[in-house]
């Protein structure tokens, strides 16, 4: 972006749509275990993930721009994950928060799905059990930086 | 503790709930298959209003097979002040199933709390309820099969009970040809020196 001549900031269509995008993504609640606890304190004074952008966290699909999925993925869960994923509009992007969701975390067997990823794709894994707080909100810096950069998603993604 | 992953005391012979102490605050009881519905009536009319829970476990070197666990909870009838209502009785009844036979009347009609939990030793364990008014599963997907949580039933799923478990960098892993690296080595070296 430059200032141009007079009162007139010149910029590229893409970086001011990206900018747009990423400073107003929307989290989807998909908090299932105990790292839903730590998704909530993210939300509170003491972190404040609406300075990032993201002010309310929508519970319908329709209206997400990102799902955080946030604790262990049962079994029995995984579909209707994949169904609420397909429900969200393009563009979409996905946290997956903490050991359970990324990888079974410490439940290796025959009820918990061994990382979300194998129902629906991830854009950021954050680690932990659960990550702290900070850690979340970095997860969402880096959602962040991945939309400036046309990352995946939507329709100013470079291909 | 009897669990999966030590040998069972004695060959499994001795019969676990009997090694654990006495509970301070209920009575332990064990009843016969064939008697527990005539009991668990009695008790009912004795006003035993509550029952907690309703549980099972699983004993693969014993027979009976499974202990099924009833929880009671009595309180005191009428009470008006807070000193009347004292200090509800508890009991637990445990009561042995066969593996070949695995069934047990209901007890919905007497307590309503039945309900679910008596699905979910049905789901987990395989014990089904004789009369009761909607036996499916209530934990594991619908068209899952097989009970999980019986001791012969693969804590990874049947799906996954072959496959490799993850790597992690202990000296009888080293042995075996997995070498770690970065932190995991400075941690192994670590543990070398200590011991």
């Amino acid at each position: 972006m430059e200032v141009g001549p007079g009162k007139f900031l010149l910029a590229r269509v893409d970086e001011v749509a990206r900018w747009a995008q990423s400073s107003s993504v929307w989290p989807l609640t998909m908090g299932l275990a105990c790292c839903a606890i730590e998704m909530m304190s993210v939300t509170d004074p003491q972190f404040d993930i609406a300075r990032l952008g993201s002010e309310v966290f929508r519970s319908s699909p329709r209206q997400a721009d990102l799902m955080i999925v946030s604790g262990r993925v049962a079994q029995k869960m995984a579909p209707i994950i994949k169904r609420i994923y397909d429900q969200m509009a393009e563009p979409k992007w996905v946290i997956s928060m903490g050991a359970c969701a990324s990888s079974g975390g410490v439940f290796d067997n025959y009820a918990i799905v061994q990382g979300v990823d194998t129902v629906i794709p991830v854009d950021v894994y954050v680690p932990g059990c659960p990550p702290t707080p900070d850690g979340l909100l970095h997860g969402i810096t880096l959602i962040q930086q991945h939309i400036r950069e046309g990352g995946r998603g939507g329709i100013l993604a470079r291909s | 503790m009897p669990s999966t992953q030590t040998p069972p005391i004695a060959g499994g012979a001795i019969d676990p709930p009997s090694l654990r102490p006495p509970i301070a605050d209920a009575r332990i009881e064990r009843v016969d298959a064939a008697r527990l519905r005539a009991r668990l009536e009695e008790l009912h009319a004795q006003g035993w209003t509550m029952l907690l829970d309703l549980g099972a476990a699983d004993y693969p070197l014993r027979a009976p097979r499974f202990d099924v666990v009833y929880h009671l909870l009595k309180l005191s009838p009428a009470a008006r002040t807070v000193a009347e209502v004292g200090t509800p009785e508890r009991l637990r009844l445990l009561c042995g199933v066969e593996a070949g036979d695995a069934r047990l009347p209901t007890t919905t009609d007497l307590w309503p709390s039945a309900n679910w939990a008596e699905r979910e030793v049905f789901d987990l364990f395989g014990i089904v309820f004789d009369g009761h008014p909607d036996l499916r599963r209530i934990q594991m997907p619908h068209t899952w099969e097989g009970h999980p949580l019986r001791k012969d039933y693969p804590l990874r799923g049947p799906a996954r009970e072959r496959s490799p478990r993850p790597a992690f960098a202990l000296k009888s892993n080293v042995q075996a040809g997995v070498p770690p690296s970065g932190d995991t080595l400075a941690a192994l070296q670590e543990q070398r020196k200590k011991s």
